[in-house]
């Protein structure tokens, strides 16, 4: 089915529910100085109902409720509110006008017990402006019961769950009093188990007479609990449908503009011998707690790993390990048969490639040039690229190994001297991926390799992972992302707690089944 | 008994300004502004309260004066580092460079002199006498008769604790050190909390900078702040901005410039003795980095 | 080409609100601006004592930009200069070899105490987390103390009546050529040599990098902490050796407020350059023209030579500004034009993709 006519059937079967409760029309935003997030977006949201807005990263839903919300302020465009006009210029006046936003990225102050959290921005003062902490907690804990959520108001939030703290966010918006909802992928960070808890949270704030605007990219949950659903593309809404009247399928080509694929991409590979191995390895942090408890983990030549869990269950600790930014209590490395366990970082990197999931912080310098970015490490090990005993940068060489890295790559950038902040992201993930690949290591180390990218670029990078195992390299992928996993791994290892709790083929695994490991563990 | 009070006067006296200061700093601590200017600050209010001293005969002149030159700078620093989102860093050592060759100009302007400037002209802050601690036996000497400046110095530290730790804005404060993006989410803008700690600072180091003139010694000298800003910036890190931590590490190095007054009575050469309270930063620093090291033991310094 | 206009542009706000400050105070800004240049840049003489006079401020400049660029945050230049100063001072007292000899053992024994100042923080740094800036602030306090007990007893010179030591042998005196001192061959020759190692060097690539992301330096296999010692001690003897030459090139002797008056031109002059080092060189220069016209100017038109460091001050934070400023501003210009133009070509309601 091509795009225009599927949005030419949505067209005919959009439900108006008048009178709407919101309506952004025309919506145009740029982040400076040339970033296009929103270009002349028109939706309405009606009194009452559950709205799901989808869309692949970067097609502007969070840009769009932002607008909305105040934090962000769109170049063109209007927005009604209640039928009049309304411009918030910051979250305050939003949320005075009745409108709250949950983040993706939980907002709340960690340092903070639950009800400072909830009150902060709206705290009951005595008269020298003292904050009446009896009358806070009492109206913290009312809220809490009323919408029987489980909390402790004198927790400390650093010390409480992912889901917990979402609530915390939710409760801080009820306590305001708002009555509509923005959450922006609540469940991304929940696991499987989670979500229906939330689910049932949401639907009974509905009924309370609440409007939830929600964004998400998992179809399967936008249908189970939205009425309707907003579909984004490259920052226009493309359409805006009944759930009841649309399917998965229908709404993954809208998103992405053409059909897509829900199968696994691998093809079947007997693996060699193995290439990495961690023993017993154990970990304490500074505090003595135990971050990584007694992991085993091998991966062997042309499979490719993926390392599941809930963030924050020792899959930095793993990772830091593993390239030498923290020494392990206990336990050794042996990546191609060599120990490295107290190798420098740059012994370890003549075997170990590895793209990290933060490529401003850890993947390149975005402030130095493409050159400067794709010589890094290979001027250590490449003798080709210096002079004179390694201490002159060969500048020649180091231009032809950039363009030859661009080409293999397919990078497009503006020129070699360019700074790696003047790329788009995926071209910079690519100048990151093309710089270790071709460090030609036995072992690849990926985390979150493909975060933040669009779809066209995540495609590429899971195919350059794909090329590589078919090469007989071996692949460690720790992801965030379960789709991501069983659409590319030989073998699923979850992670809970800095325990491994789960060893399985992909064969034999199950979105459900691997879930309930992330949040319960071995059990 | 005389050499003790004598030993504890010097401290206060010492430690007045950098506990002025330092409370100051640690308003733009928890508001998480990197604020270094405290020696410009210090400097100008210096500068500002010996003048309007002198102009106007009445040290509460110089005081207000001390207040408005710091508030000045205080004001460059939101315009740079607020608004035109300058780096932090950057534009407090600017300040304070531009300060120190404000002054020394002001100096020469005014009153015509290289250096220093002294002269009965000038009016001292006045020490206050309170009638009914002064008859506290052995501790009556040391909690009256101080400089008013002491007392409003203890003062501010009894304030600043009261508004960090118990007030709305005290939390809204420490949220936007925290969590910016989270304070600015809940209704409350972050740059305004950081505006407010900055004229907070002002105030402070007005009153820190004038005390230096007006109260430890009487008269102006080039860069006569010699670095108070950096030591209380010091102890604002070595307590996390705790106004009483700050109030305990000041009395310290107040402690430590007696100290140094002291070995000169023992034939130690001046230039060493005054070198006290510098090493004592430099000994407090070790102190705090040994217990913290453990906690930056990896990842991104 | 931006960096050019918006050095120029603070150099001519800084140059009109000194001249603002003039006309408040009721000089003639135009008579002491043509003074100030007249002193500077009007005579080969004036040009060459710009010159002689821009050396310590383009090597502690150089070695705050290095130290910046690099990621250590080095702001003792005031007392690596100063150790540096009395180290050629004293072994300039003691020592008397042929000046081939003589000129290179007093500048490297400079640079070596500079480098030992710096050392020492960095040492702190590495061994005990202790942060190098307030260190080296701290230290700078203590070497000001210590020079001056050094030259008030142990090698004061006798027959004088304030804190000085003796002139140093003459065999480890800067020669002249003409007008010309040659400290200033040395500036020109460290700005080059440092100039090459930070953008054509396998260690500068590194400081470089490591200064802009240390975590990605590593990750990368770069040995920071080494980079961090590395740089330190660079930049300690860059400071140093401006000590050195101040001295072998001057007076020839250490005098009470030596360092006084370059205490923190270094880093100003690096933080106004935004750590280039030809930025470096060329604000050096600036700085010394206005610095040493300034007493002429103050002959002349009785303006104070101290109206130099407002302007100075001054400079720093117009042109600190309008590099943020201007640059933002672009942006949100850049941004708004492009709204424009979308909400031009996209009517509302429009969703079919364009072709």
């Amino acid at each position: 089915m091509s795009t225009q006519r599927a949005e030419a059937q949505v067209a005919d079967r959009s439900v108006q529910l008048a009178p709407p409760l919101i309506q952004m029309q025309g919506i145009v935003k740029v982040y400076p100085p040339n970033v296009l997030a929103l270009d002349d977006a028109t939706v309405s949201f009606a009194d009452g109902e559950i709205h799901a807005l989808v869309g692949e990263n970067g097609a502007g839903k969070s840009t769009l409720m932002k607008v909305l919300y105040g934090l962000v302020h769109h170049d063109r465009g209007e927005i009604r509110y209640r039928g009049r006009p309304v411009r918030f210029r910051s979250p305050g006046e939003a949320i005075a006008a009745g409108i709250g936003m949950v983040h993706q990225e939980i907002l709340l102050i960690n340092e903070y017990t639950v009800w400072e959290n909830i009150v902060l921005g709206a705290e009951p003062v005595d008269r020298l402006g003292r904050i009446d902490r009896k009358r806070a907690r009492g109206e913290v804990q009312a809220i809490i019961d009323r919408f029987h959520f489980a909390l402790d108001p004198d927790a400390i939030v650093a010390d409480i769950s992912v889901a917990a703290r979402q609530k915390v966010e939710i409760l801080k918006l009820l306590y305001r009093d708002v009555s509509v909802l923005i959450l922006d992928e609540p469940t991304a960070v929940l696991t499987p188990q989670e979500i229906p808890q939330l689910f049932a949270e949401l639907r009974e704030l509905r009924n309370e007479g609440h409007t939830i605007l929600f964004i998400s990219h998992r179809l399967e949950e936008v249908l189970e609990l939205a009425e309707r659903v907003t579909v984004l593309r490259k920052g226009r809404v493309v359409a805006t449908l009944p759930a009841a009247q649309t399917t998965r399928s229908e709404l993954a080509a809208l998103m992405v503009g053409r059909e897509v694929l829900f199968s696994s991409r691998r093809t079947p590979q007997a693996p060699g011998d193995v290439v990495f191995a961690v023993e017993g390895l154990r970990y304490e942090d500074e505090h003595g707690r135990v971050r990584l408890k007694d992991v085993h983990l091998q991966v062997r030549a042309g499979e490719l790993v993926g390392v599941a869990g809930v963030e924050g269950n020792g899959q930095l600790e793993l990772v830091n390990a593993i390239t030498g930014l923290l020494q392990p209590t206990a336990g050794t490395l042996r990546v191609a048969g060599v120990d490295l366990t107290h190798a420098p970082i740059l012994e370890r990197r003549r075997y170990i490639a590895y793209v990290p999931q933060d490529r401003g912080r850890m993947g390149g310098s975005l402030a130095a040039s493409v050159v400067e970015n794709a010589i890094m490490t290979h001027h250590r090990l490449n003798p080709r690229l210096t002079r004179w005993k390694g201490l002159l940068l060969d500048r020649k060489a180091a231009h032809r190994f950039t363009d030859a890295l661009a080409q293999r790559f397919n990078v497009s950038m503006p020129a070699r001297a360019a700074p790696l902040r003047a790329l788009s992201g995926g071209n910079q993930q690519k100048v990151i991926l093309g710089r270790e690949l071709l460090l030609e290591c036995p072992f690849i180390l990926l985390d979150q390799p493909t975060r933040g990218l669009d779809v066209g670029s995540i495609e590429y990078v899971h195919d350059q992972m794909l090329a590589m195992r078919r090469a007989g390299r071996g692949l460690l992928m720790i992801s965030a992302n379960l789709e991501e996993i069983f659409l590319l791994a030989d073998r699923i290892v979850v992670l809970h707690r800095g325990e491994i709790v789960a060893d399985l083929p992909v064969e034999q695994a199950t979105v459900e089944q691997i879930g309930r490991y992330m949040l319960e563990g071995k059990a | 008994m005389n050499i003790l009070t004598g030993l504890l006067n010097g401290a206060i006296s010492g430690a007045t300004p950098i506990l002025l200061a330092a409370l100051g700093g640690a308003f733009t601590f928890y508001a998480g502004v990197f604020n270094i200017a405290m020696e410009g600050m210090m400097l100008m209010a210096a500068f500002c309260a010996v003048w309007g001293s002198f102009t106007f005969g009445s040290w509460l002149a110089g005081v207000l004066l001390a207040i408005l030159g710091a508030l000045a700078l205080a004001l460059i620093f939101i315009v740079f580092a607020v608004w035109l989102d300058t780096d932090e860093f950057v534009t407090g050592i600017a300040l304070n460079l531009f300060t120190l060759g404000a002054t020394t100009y002001l100096l020469r302007q005014s009153f015509g002199v290289k250096g220093v400037f002294a002269g009965p002209g000038i009016d001292p802050i006045p020490r206050l006498h309170l009638p009914l601690l002064a008859d506290v036996p052995l501790l009556g000497a040391v909690l009256s008769g101080q400089n008013l400046m002491v007392y409003a110095a203890a003062l501010a530290t009894l304030i600043s604790a009261f508004l960090v730790f118990r007030t709305r804005f005290g939390l809204r404060l420490r949220a936007a050190g925290y969590n910016a993006a989270s304070l600015d989410s809940s209704g409350v803008s972050s740059a305004r909390m950081r505006v407010y700690s900055l004229l907070l600072c002002g105030v402070l180091c007005g009153l820190a900078g004038a005390f230096l003139s007006l109260g430890y010694v009487t008269l102006f000298s080039e860069n006569m702040s010699a670095g108070r800003g950096w030591i209380s910036l010091a102890a604002i890190i070595l307590v996390n901005g705790n106004p009483w931590g700050v109030a305990i590490i000041s009395l310290l190095f107040g402690f430590a410039d007696v100290l140094g007054l002291l070995l000169q009575s023992y034939q130690v050469p001046s230039q060493f003795t005054a070198m006290t309270p510098y090493l004592a930063t430099l000994a407090a620093l070790y102190l705090y980095a040994r217990r913290h090291r453990k906690e930056r033991s990896y990842v991104n310094r | 080409m931006a960096r050019v206009l918006n050095a120029a542009l603070g150099v001519l706000i800084a140059l009109a609100l000194g001249a603002l400050i003039m006309l408040a105070q009721g000089y003639d800004p135009l008579a002491s601006y043509a003074a100030l240049f007249q002193f500077s840049l009007g005579s080969p003489y004036a040009l060459a004592t710009t010159f002689k006079n821009a050396v310590p401020l383009v090597l502690t400049g150089l070695s705050a930009a290095i130290a910046f660029a690099s990621g250590p945050v080095n702001l003792g230049q005031p007392g690596q200069l100063l150790m540096g100063a009395l180290a050629a001072t004293i072994a300039g007292l003691y020592l008397d070899l042929p000046p081939l000899v003589m000129i290179p053992t007093l500048a490297l024994l400079a640079m070596a105490a500079g480098a030992l100042w710096s050392g020492l923080a960095a040492l702190l740094r590495q061994a005990f987390g202790m942060s190098e800036f307030i260190v080296t602030l701290m230290l700078n306090i203590v070497a000001d103390y210590f020079t001056l007990w050094a030259i008030t007893y142990p090698f004061k010179d006798a027959a004088a009546y304030s804190p000085m030591t003796p002139p140093i042998a003459t065999s480890g005196w800067l020669p002249e050529f003409g007008d010309w001192n040659s400290a200033v061959f040395w500036m020109l020759a460290a700005t080059a040599l440092m100039w090459f190692l930070l953008a054509r060097t396998r260690p500068g690539y590194e400081w470089r990098i490591g200064g802009q992301n240390s975590l990605f330096a590593r990750l990368g296999g770069c040995p920071v902490d080494r980079n961090f010692i590395l740089v330190m001690l660079l930049t300690g003897a860059l400071a140093g050796l401006a000590g050195g030459l101040l001295i072998m090139g001057g007076p020839h002797r250490f005098l009470r407020g030596l360092g006084a008056n370059y205490a923190w031109d270094g880093v100003m002059i690096a933080i106004v350059a935004n750590n280039s080092l030809p930025g470096v060189l060329a604000y050096g220069l600036f700085f010394a023209a206005i610095q040493t016209g300034a007493l002429g100017m103050e002959l002349i038109t009785a303006v104070p030579s101290e109206i130099v460091l407002v302007l100075q001050g001054a400079l720093v934070l117009v042109i600190v500004a309008s590099r943020e400023a201007l640059h933002q501003l672009a942006d949100r210009l850049a941004a708004r034009r492009q709204a424009q133009r979308r909400a031009k070509q996209a009517p509302f309601l429009e969703s079919v993709e364009q072709p």
